[in-house]
């Protein structure tokens, strides 16, 4: 018996052996078409000529998510525009220990600026008080410390505003149609920025008196939790005018269960602003229609930002001779019209 | 099948005469725990065929539950062995995730439809063999060795995918999980869940694979000093594990159309609880795969309800915990009255 | 004279499990200062009823006083804080802590109230130690550390931790040898002295002759009989009353000539570096060999190196002649070895499973194709087995925990029996296994021998070795010291070997 489950054994060796080599093949993810580059807007926010040499310090969490991703991307690419602008990228990490150890360190490396973005920012708010008493301008990446005295200047994307703009896009194109009903998929429920959205699009349907929002479930920013979640939404509500969904990510699900429901009577819009989910609005054969943007690029304007503000310059094109403490960005709408301005921003 | 039994004659049998024999008690008592399942299933189709009667009983919603049921269901079949072993696998979801993600990178994508699924099972049994080595050969506690697969296979999945989503563009991968590929109604991934689960309850209960997974996990010293091969059987059961994973990796990439390294988030636990509330004993020795099963069609019929009546996360989830100490306080109960 | 109430007064106890009546009006009065013996089979409900005692569990109905007064023992604490301990058969000890930590488990000598005070807590411990005649245990080691019999002084160490009235002693000699025992009984004999009264469970009469006041008599959760004189109710009424007919205590027969024949099993040169020395032995099909010694001779040790359980340092065990790969216990068991172990719920048996597939799952190929079982095959087979050793209850769909010791270990020879093994090592084949089944027990063991066996028995009772076997190899301190046929010797022969090592 023994002899016999041995040589199986060694037959499975061989085909675990074989296959081993035919796998480590299969982790190639390059695709036979070109690298496209990430950052979008290729327009310099401060002055374009070479200044003084600038060392940026730049901590983000750990990079598990497209979005997250590209603003690494984003950063890395915008500063390699910039001959006089060094980065010093940590790991990313999403441990706020591991984080706040990594942001001491450039501390002590003396970095001319800082850019981070905390995996948690009540959490961090701490570590970017010690580098402004420090004397290092921090440039606070989309989620925001406790007090502004962490930061120089503040630059993130209006979750908000996410939740009005796709409300109110909605809300325009469902006008004139009584008794619409609205279903929302939002993004993870523990997450105070999903609050936000939520909150803002509910702000914009009370604009339209003739919408409802009839339902609602949280993802987890996930495709897989975005189709599950999906799914359930499609068998609840089995008619509906427009769905908004909070992330283009869990979008790709969303879209998977759409498809596999066999439904196509709405109208759906999107947020984040995915590669994917412009190439879908583009085509224009699907229920979505559009996708509400909180831009990556932002991690490219906080790099400009950042070689500003070691340079002493102001933002071009405005009266001011500092840099603002704050820069919200506009969650613009980006549908058929526009979508091909915006394409080159998309994410993966 | 049993003749008829002859009144205790041994003086140290203490059962009355009047009642009837242990072995009775102990069957009738497995029985009312799948029965009490059955019973938590039935008040549950009530709840929802109350509050959602439309849209809960209806087929379509039939083929959704158990369609989202399939991928952990599947997870869980593994698992169940591995427990009654008296092992863990902490690493399921990271397996899935693992092995999702490489099977939907675009190289494997070229290979097609076989690539794909050939790349999904092989990387989970991969998986499993390293689990088993390290556990059964190399002295490790299966708590920790799954501990290390679960943060490395994470690990790799997200440095393969680099964070991004891999959308799968194989169409016949697609089309099985489209209404078009349903067999008399019947979802083709649900189909491989029952499949699973049949063969899965068949090994358990009618081979000597079964056999010796309950005796390594009931006494592993016994089984040892019975000839068995303690070791050998706990790599064939992290390899089972494993193989259960990748087959779940392949539905959840036909199910979602796409990898992503994010996949397979908290199988484990899903996988363990369910488990639990079907009767396995985390100390090994004693599992069954229709609780498993049942335990994990509980999980989705809760999650399903609350969805269909719009109810959020938060309240899912304390829901789900209540029913998991609930779970376990009756099974102790039963437990205590053995 | 007014009567002093008695220390301890039991009465009209019942407890009931689901489908058992465990207990069912007990009564039991026990006098400051004596020695009060509790006697009964497995499953007469001594367990049950000194738990009741050390109150972990709770009576059904029926009443407890205490120096006359009545008392409810809600809890462990709650019996301790009245001066009651109980020495538990399966030592309750934390092996990860040391010998002065399990002492004071639950009571630490604290500064502030818990700051727990080690010096304090280590001298008290090396003190009591001292008192019970094992001043060399070091408070300071790991209790897994210990030989059994040290950490049966452990846990008495414990007990008399607190101001302690009563001790309830479950087997205490079952793990001990002659001289532990003889220790034993002088700490008991302090105590009584001391007016300390003591509940005493064991198997073995000779024990409670010698150290008894008086005898109740447990059978079936009833007392059938209180307060006997210890030393002088004859042994036949004691056994009457255990088991409700009178048991010859009788080895079967043995074969006038040893059995032809070529040796089955041959041993040569087996050792285990610190266990016991090179060793030769052989067994003929149809023998019975026995080995004797005391506690840590080796006794165990050979028979699981033989088995493949142990890897061997040198030597090597033959099989008709071929030898087995060493250490490996799946060589022995395809070359036809069954082992019967010492510990036979914690080596031998799956608890939560049936007869059946306990008896069936050293020879499952038999009953399966490709891995698939045949289960109606499965049945027969363990029926007719278990029906062969007149197994009781003769069902062997039963789970095998509701099984008495004797027949939990027929289950195991069953085992051996339908696999067809050649070779049957017998580690304590009698342990726990009651008086009035231990004989029907021994004619099993000789009748499988007498079917074309070779048995080789290990006990650390002489007269079992001496009634049951045909040739003993005397073992002292892992050597053999001296082997003849077993009709030459005699248990005061055997005693003066294992003690002095050489014929008196």
């Amino acid at each position: 018996m023994t002899e016999i489950t041995s040589r199986r054994g060694l037959l499975f060796g061989a085909a675990a052996v074989s296959a081993g080599a035919l796998l480590t093949g299969c982790t190639s993810n390059e695709p036979s078409e070109s690298e496209d580059e990430p950052a979008g807007n290729d327009q310099p926010a401060a002055d374009d000529k070479p200044g003084k040499q600038v060392t940026i310090g730049f901590a983000g969490p750990q990079a598990d998510h497209g979005w997250l991703n590209a603003i690494n991307d984003n950063a890395k690419s915008r500063a390699e525009k910039y001959s006089d602008v060094t980065l010093e990228i940590t790991e990313g990490s999403n441990d706020t220990a591991q984080q706040i150890g990594q942001i001491e360190t450039l501390i002590n490396k003396k970095v001319d600026v800082l850019v981070v973005l905390p995996a948690d920012g009540k959490a961090l708010t701490q570590v970017g008080l010690k580098a402004m008493r420090a004397g290092i301008p921090v440039v606070n990446l989309d989620r925001i410390f406790n007090t502004p005295q962490a930061y120089r200047c503040w630059i993130g994307g209006d979750n908000y505003g996410m939740g009005l703009n796709a409300g109110h896009y909605i809300g325009e194109k469902l006008k004139g149609k009584s008794g619409a009903r609205v279903i929302e998929l939002a993004g993870l429920d523990n997450l105070e920025l999903t609050k936000q959205r939520t909150q803002g699009f509910d702000d914009a349907l009370k604009n339209y008196p003739n919408i409802k929002k009839v339902a609602r479930q949280a993802a987890e920013f996930t495709v897989e939790s975005g189709q599950a979640k999906m799914a359930q939404l499609l068998q609840a509500q089995s008619k509906f005018d427009a769905l908004w969904n909070h992330d283009d990510d869990q979008g790709v699900g969303a879209l998977r269960a759409i498809e596999q429901a066999g439904r196509d009577d709405f109208l759906m819009v999107g947020g984040a602003g995915a590669l994917s989910a412009f190439q879908a609005i583009k085509q224009d054969d699907g229920v979505l229609k559009a996708t509400v943007l909180y831009p990556p690029t932002m991690a490219a304007s906080a790099i400009d930002l950042a070689r500003a503000l070691g340079q002493s310059k102001g933002i071009g094109g405005l009266a001011e001779f500092e840099i603002p403490s704050s820069l919200t960005l506009y969650s613009a709408v980006v549908d058929k019209t526009n979508v091909d301005r915006y394409m080159s921003t998309g994410f993966k | 099948m049993t003749q008829p039994v002859s009144p205790p004659r041994d003086s140290t049998a203490k059962v009355p005469e009047a009642r009837p024999p242990a072995w009775r008690g102990l069957a009738a008592r497995a029985d009312v725990r799948t029965l009490s399942l059955l019973g938590v299933l039935a008040a549950l189709i009530v709840v929802g065929g109350i509050t959602k009667p439309d849209e809960f009983l209806d087929t379509r919603n039939l083929q959704l539950v158990l369609t989202q049921a399939s991928v952990v269901g599947v997870v869980t079949v593994g698992m169940t062995f591995v427990i009654v072993s008296g092992g863990i696998d902490l690493s399921v979801g990271a397996i899935v995730a693992l092995a999702s993600v490489w099977a939907t990178t675009v190289a494997t994508q070229e290979y097609g439809f076989a690539g794909i699924l050939f790349t999904a099972i092989v990387v989970g049994v991969g998986c499993g063999l390293v689990n088993g080595v390290l556990i059964a050969y190399g002295s490790m506690v299966p708590f920790i060795a799954t501990l290390a697969m679960l943060a490395s296979a994470r690990g790799l999945a997200l440095q393969i995918t680099d964070g991004k989503t891999q959308i799968v563009t194989v169409p016949s991968v697609l089309d099985l999980g489209e209404r078009d590929a349903y067999v008399l109604g019947v979802p083709p991934l649900v189909m491989v869940f029952a499949v699973v689960t049949v063969i899965g309850w068949l090994v358990l209960n009618r081979t000597t694979f079964g056999r010796r997974t309950v005796a390594v996990g009931g006494n592993p010293e016994a089984a040892r000093l019975a000839g068995i091969d303690v070791r050998r059987q706990r790599l064939y059961l992290y390899l089972l594990s494993g193989l259960c994973c990748g087959i779940a990796a392949f539905l959840l990439i036909v199910l979602s159309g796409s990898g992503q390294n994010t996949n397979g988030n908290l199988y484990e636990l899903d996988a363990i609880a369910a488990a639990i509330i079907g009767g396995t004993l985390l100390t090994g020795g004693r599992g069954t795969i229709t609780g498993s099963v049942l335990g994990v069609l509980i999980f989705f019929t809760i999650t399903n309800i609350f969805a269909l009546n719009n109810l959020q996360s938060d309240v899912q989830q304390i829901a789900k915990g209540a029913i998991i100490v609930a779970a376990v306080l009756v099974q102790r109960r039963t437990a205590s009255t053995t | 004279m007014a009567p002093e109430p008695p220390l301890l007064s039991m009465s009209g106890i019942t407890k009931s499990f689901p489908g058992v009546r465990a207990l069912d009006g007990v009564d039991l009065d026990v006098q400051a200062g004596e020695v009060h013996c509790l006697l009964g089979q497995n499953g007469a409900g001594k367990s049950t009823l000194i738990k009741v005692l050390a109150g972990a569990h709770q009576p059904d109905t029926g009443s407890i006083r205490w120096h006359g007064e009545e008392v409810t023992l809600r809890s462990p604490i709650a019996a301790m804080r009245l001066g009651i301990a109980t020495i538990y058969q399966e030592l309750d000890l934390v092996e990860h802590l040391s010998v002065a930590e399990n002492v004071h488990l639950g009571h630490e000598p604290t500064a502030a109230g818990f700051i727990v005070r080690g010096k304090t807590a280590s001298a008290s411990t090396a003190a009591l130690l001292k008192r019970l005649g094992h001043a060399e245990i070091d408070p300071a080691r790991l209790v897994g550390d210990l030989s059994a019999a040290q950490q049966q002084i452990v846990s008495m160490a414990r007990a008399l931790s607190h101001d302690v009235r009563l001790i309830v002693m479950d087997e205490p000699s079952a793990a001990l040898d002659p001289d532990e025992v003889d220790n034993l009984f002088r700490i008991v004999g302090d105590l009584t002295a001391a007016g300390v009264a003591v509940v005493y469970i064991s198997h073995r009469l000779e024990e409670i002759r010698r150290i008894g006041d008086r005898v109740t008599v447990l059978k079936d959760g009833r007392a059938v009989a209180h307060g006997l004189p210890a030393k002088s109710t004859p042994t036949r009424e004691v056994v009457a009353l255990m088991t409700g007919r009178n048991v010859e205590y009788v080895f079967p027969d043995r074969p006038l000539s040893p059995p032809p024949g070529e040796p089955v099993l041959t041993v040569r040169g087996l050792s285990r570096q610190g266990e016991f020395e090179p060793l030769d032995l052989e067994v003929r099909p149809g023998e019975i060999v026995g080995l004797a010694g005391l506690v840590g001779s080796g006794r165990s040790e050979i028979l699981e190196t033989v088995y493949g359980a142990r890897k061997p340092t040198a030597g090597q065990v033959l099989v008709d002649g071929r030898a087995l790969r060493p250490g490996s216990v799946r060589a022995a068991v395809r070359a036809g070895l069954g082992l019967a172990p010492e510990e036979r719920k914690a080596q031998a048996l799956l608890m939560l499973e049936s007869v059946t597939r306990n008896v069936s799952v050293s020879s499952m190929s038999r009953f399966s194709r490709g891995g698939w079982i045949d289960r109606g095959a499965e049945l027969g087979a363990a029926r007719a087995a278990t029906r062969e050793l007149s197994l009781r209850p003769d069902n062997p769909s039963v789970p095998v925990r509701t099984l008495s010791g004797g027949n939990q270990q027929k289950a195991v020879l069953a085992r051996w029996l339908l696999r067809g093994c050649k070779v049957l090592l017998l580690d304590e084949p009698t342990r726990g296994v009651d008086v009035g089944a231990r004989a029907e027990l021994y004619a099993v063991i000789r009748r499988l021998a007498d079917e074309g066996l070779a048995v080789l028995l290990v006990s650390s009772e002489v007269p079992e070795v001496l009634g049951l076997a045909d040739r003993v190899l005397v073992l002292r301190e892992g050597r053999v010291v001296h082997t003849a046929p077993a009709r030459e010797l005699d248990e005061h022969r055997v005693l003066d070997l294992v003690m002095e090592g050489s014929p008196a």
